[in-house]
């Protein structure tokens, strides 16, 4: 059986743009809530070993010591995740003391589970590294894939190639940063260098998927020459089919579980890769290769 | 294919080395047998893994030459290293210089630590050492103006003083003159009532209180320290026991300060009893020359004056209260040795409650301080070369020996020279730690610091002043600590997760591509024995997000498999036999599988380049872990592939995916 992905070019095309336009929107709309590795500030989790006093005692104890701007929430049954400004050790030791002497009994003890502050000069570092790193790995890929298709001409120059597989990423990115973009706004859900990471892992994976896609195009191009364009393509993707299907299963198998049980401080970042990696398998059967058809359907024109 | 049983075999023996050596032990024990054991090297966890601190100081290095700058960083990590190591006994502490822009930075990396504000305090810590000389320029007169003002303001003070007393003389209220008059403002608005006082809080009160019985008011100003007061004595009540005791020590070898031990502790033990056979009152000051080991006993007759409850060990203090006065005790042991204590007073320390009207006067000390008692010399750690602990020939004691640089041998001979016979201080973080005589100048530039150091003081001392004062300022700008129960269970969680995604996977495969697929599996736990021996010997650090890029990873060793096999499958629909299928798929799916995965590596190499803990964690597991897969999924999975492939002649069964039945009948 042969699915004719290629003849629905046009639906798939307005579809992906679709998600393209809306998550472009939200993300412009809302922005993406940059963490305390991009701001500078403090993370700090703390857990009481028999009963959690009111968050709103908490926060007011931090708002008496002057520390206005902090947030706080729940975590798990006795712990409390704190966001503030950048704390020096001083002031660090001094908020403890304050809250141990106000929450802590000979029954009921804090235990400091994790403390992060940052500074404004390493954030400053962060940022233009993740900025720098995004780029070069970018660029770097749009080299690469210039040199993977350089064999490739008839009847798509090779370079088109690689900008289609850069549209396909594109997507990808944006559908990633779209979904942040709504768990910011609604749940407070920061981007930090993890964010990051995942990011540039998806950049990878994506590709990754559009070559081996089109590589397969490729292949048949040379071996079925003068055959209609569109049918070629859609060979190619229907023999990659399940192959695209099974890795991005076999690959979405460990993450789940990792975002299920891997515990609360990477569950971002797997979400991040989830999304992006599924979204790499999706945009190439339905981005990258309909693209192709349309893309060479112009030039005949 | 035994190459790679015995690879696997290592590989498994290299990241579970316990099982192994609980297999070797076994065999040693039952045959008799001498096997070498594994070494048991363990994986290198990350701080979010183990526990610990990860922390980034800023170097202020304004103030040095621009040459000099990463000359005088590398010195602050070596001091630091070696604080972390000594000071905390962190036994693999990472800090490492990193320049970002013009700032130079020092990351450093604590793994295991649970007292991190201890560990902040000690790499922060500079130890200031400094020599100085007696200081005997005389403070500066007053000028007339500060003269005059210091009379106008006595002279007030005194003023009101005495308009305080005539209230009171005409019988105004003492609590309401105190009120009105007073200027100690803890007391005033309690009647000036002070509660009960003692000799050592109110030397000049109390010695009032003394002459004088309860109800009674002082009919004169009684002079204090700071000003001039109006007293009156409320009550009288019974404080504190004294107790004067004199004792005989027997110290034994092990016993603290038993410096010139003689006896073991059963020695001691049977030597005490037989004095204490033989000792009384009358005899005891001659029984402890004779026997007390106590240094300078024989002088003193082992007399220790008065003292009160808390300041000897408890268990002397118990029993010197408790036994009546004029008794010699039982024997007492603590931690100096065996005792016998003579009790030779006993007195209860009154003490008074007082009210009084305080009025503050001023002093010429007030306006002209003091003059310190010492004045600096210019010669301090940074002329130090070394300090090592020493001992003197003569009398055992610890001390710690200086030697300085020839800048420090110049200032200290001028020192030396310039104060015989007088005495020079050596201060430690603004402390006079040692106050020795000049006998005659030095000019080896050779020091001797003789505190009372213990051995194990001296050493700390001696390490401090050559880990020296930090040559640059640093300021703490990141902190990131983890407490390692967290550290712990995050461990666990991921250690879970990779077992049940391995499997997942693994079940997958082999319902989907049944044989080859079984086949993919193997190869798949061989990929993992594989990766993780390579992480254990590359000592590559395993953090949360390495874990995370391992498990990654696994999908992606897969994919090279997913590849051969649905290319297997389409030539074997093709019709071609089973072993030409199998050649051809892996050649075909070879391009695909390396260009997929270099983009994987492109990402790596950035990731590994960016620097940061997490990111680089996760990256380096991530492309070791593309590189083996790439190296199992192709060259051990057709192995093995090659291998099946001659079990069943050559020829596909419904064993393996795209197999079709048509071809036999053809």
């Amino acid at each position: 059986m042969i699915i004719p992905f290629a003849k629905y070019s046009k639906l798939w095309v307005a579809i992906s743009g679709a998600t393209v336009v809306v998550c472009s929107v939200l993300t412009l709309m809302w922005g993406l809530k940059p963490g305390i590795d991009f701001t500078g500030g403090t993370l700090w989790e703390f857990s009481f070993s028999q009963n959690r006093p009111a968050i709103e005692d908490v926060q007011k104890a931090f708002t008496d010591l002057n520390l206005s701007n902090s947030t706080l929430q729940k975590t798990g049954d006795f712990g409390v995740m704190a966001r503030t400004s950048f704390l020096t050790e001083d002031q660090h030791q001094l908020v403890l003391r304050e809250l141990r002497a106000k929450f802590q009994t000979d029954s009921n003890n804090l235990r400091e589970d994790r403390f992060e502050t940052i500074g404004a000069a390493v954030s400053k570092q962060l940022r233009t590294r993740a900025l720098w790193a995004i780029i070069l790995v970018s660029f770097c890929i749009v080299l690469y894939v210039t040199y993977a298709f350089r064999k490739v001409s008839a009847p798509v120059a090779s370079w088109k190639y690689g900008v289609l597989a850069i549209v396909a990423l594109i997507h990808d990115i944006l559908l990633v940063m779209g979904v942040f973009a709504v768990l910011g706004h609604f749940y407070g859900v920061e981007v930090d260098i993890a964010f990051v990471v995942a990011l540039l892992t998806v950049l990878g994976y994506s590709i990754n998927d559009t070559i081996i896609v089109y590589d397969r195009i490729r292949e048949n191009l040379l071996r079925r020459r003068g055959e209609d364009f569109g049918e070629t393509v859609n060979v190619g993707l229907n023999q990659t089919l399940m192959r695209s299907i099974n890795t991005t299963l076999t690959t979405l198998f460990p993450l789940f579980i990792l975002y299920f049980f891997g515990g609360a401080s990477i569950h971002n970042f797997t979400l991040a890769l989830l999304i992006g990696i599924a979204s790499g398998a999706y945009s190439s059967v339905f981005i990258a290769s309909p693209l192709l058809v349309l893309v060479e359907k112009w030039k005949r024109n | 294919m035994c190459v790679f049983l015995a690879v696997f075999i290592l590989c498994v023996l290299a990241v579970a080395p316990a099982y192994a050596n609980r297999g070797i032990d076994w065999v040693n024990t039952k045959m008799n047998l001498g096997f070498p054991k594994l070494p048991e090297k363990t994986f290198n966890l990350g701080l979010d893994l183990q526990g610990g601190a990860h922390l980034i100081y800023q170097a202020k290095t304004e103030n040095i030459l621009d040459k000099d700058r990463a000359d005088s960083v590398e010195g602050v990590r070596d001091i630091i290293e070696r604080r972390v190591r000594g000071g905390l006994g962190v036994s693999e502490p990472l800090v490492q210089t990193t320049k970002v822009g013009d700032d130079y930075r020092i990351i450093v990396e604590l793994p295991g630590v649970s007292n991190v504000n201890e560990a902040i305090k000690m790499i922060g810590e500079t130890p200031i050492l400094e020599f100085k000389e007696e200081n005997n320029d005389p403070p500066r007169d007053l000028t007339q103006e500060e003269l005059n003002q210091l009379n106008e303001y006595n002279g007030a003070a005194n003023a009101k003083a005495k308009e305080a007393l005539k209230a009171i003389k005409n019988g105004m209220n003492f609590s309401e003159a105190a009120t009105k008059y007073s200027e100690d403002e803890t007391s005033k608005n309690n009647g000036g009532d002070l509660g009960y006082i003692t000799k050592q809080n109110y030397p000049e009160l109390y010695d009032w209180a003394q002459n004088h019985s309860d109800g009674d008011v002082s009919y004169d100003l009684i002079k204090s320290q700071g000003g001039l007061n109006v007293l009156k004595k409320t009550s009288t009540r019974d404080g504190e026991k004294k107790v004067s005791a004199a004792h005989l020590l027997i110290c034994y070898m092990g016993a603290e300060s038993c410096d010139n031990a003689q006896y073991t502790k059963e020695q001691a033990k049977k030597k005490i009893e037989e004095i204490k056979s033989q000792i009384n009152t009358q005899n005891f000051v001659e029984m402890v020359k004779q026997y007390s080991t106590e240094p300078g006993a024989g002088d003193r007759g082992g007399d220790l004056g008065w003292f009160t409850k808390g300041q000897m060990v408890s268990e002397f203090e118990n029993v010197a209260f408790e036994i009546t006065l004029g008794s010699v005790s039982d024997i007492v042991e603590t931690k100096f040795g065996y005792h016998l204590i003579y009790k030779k007073g006993e007195e209860t320390i009154k003490e008074y409650a007082m009210s009084r009207i305080f009025i503050k006067t001023k002093e010429k000390t007030d306006i002209v301080p003091p003059a310190s008692e010492w004045k600096t010399t210019g010669l301090s750690g940074k002329q130090l070369k070394r300090a090592e602990v020493a001992q003197d020939y003569q009398t055992g004691q610890v001390q710690v020996s200086l030697a300085f640089d020839d800048e420090g041998k110049q200032l200290f001979s001028d020192i030396t020279t310039r104060n015989v016979d007088k005495t020079v201080a050596i201060f430690l973080d603004g402390e006079a730690i040692s106050i020795p005589r000049v006998n005659e100048p030095i000019t080896d530039g050779n020091a001797v610091i003789s505190g009372s150091f213990t051995l194990a003081e001296a050493r700390l001392l001696s390490q401090r002043l050559n880990s020296g004062a930090l040559p640059v300022p640093i300021e703490l700008i990141s902190q990131q600590s983890i407490e390692a129960s967290l550290g712990a269970d995050s461990l666990q969680k991921s250690f879970k997760v990779g077992i049940f995604g391995l499997l997942l996977v693994a079940l997958f495969m082999i319902v989907y591509y049944r044989f080859p697929g079984f086949l993919s599996v193997l190869s798949l736990f061989f990929y993992t024995a594989l990766t993780l021996a390579i992480f254990k010997l590359l000592g590559v650090t395993l953090t949360l997000s390495g874990i995370a890029g391992f498990i990654l990873s696994i999908g992606m060793a897969v994919d090279a498999n997913v590849l051969v096999f649905e290319r297997l499958k389409e030539e074997l629909r093709a019709g071609k036999s089973l072993s030409s299928a199998m050649e051809e798929s892996f050649v075909r799916a070879w391009t695909s599988i390396r260009d997929g995965n270099i983009t994987t590596l492109i990402s790596c190499a950035f990731l590994i380049w960016f620097g940061m803990g997490f990111v680089q964690g996760f990256a380096v597991t991530l492309a070791i872990g593309v590189l083996t897969s790439m190296f199992t999924a192709i060259i051990f999975t057709r192995l093995i592939m090659r291998f099946a492939v001659s079990l069943f002649k050559g020829e596909a069964s419904w064993m393996f995916l795209g197999y079709k039945k048509e071809k036999l009948n053809s």
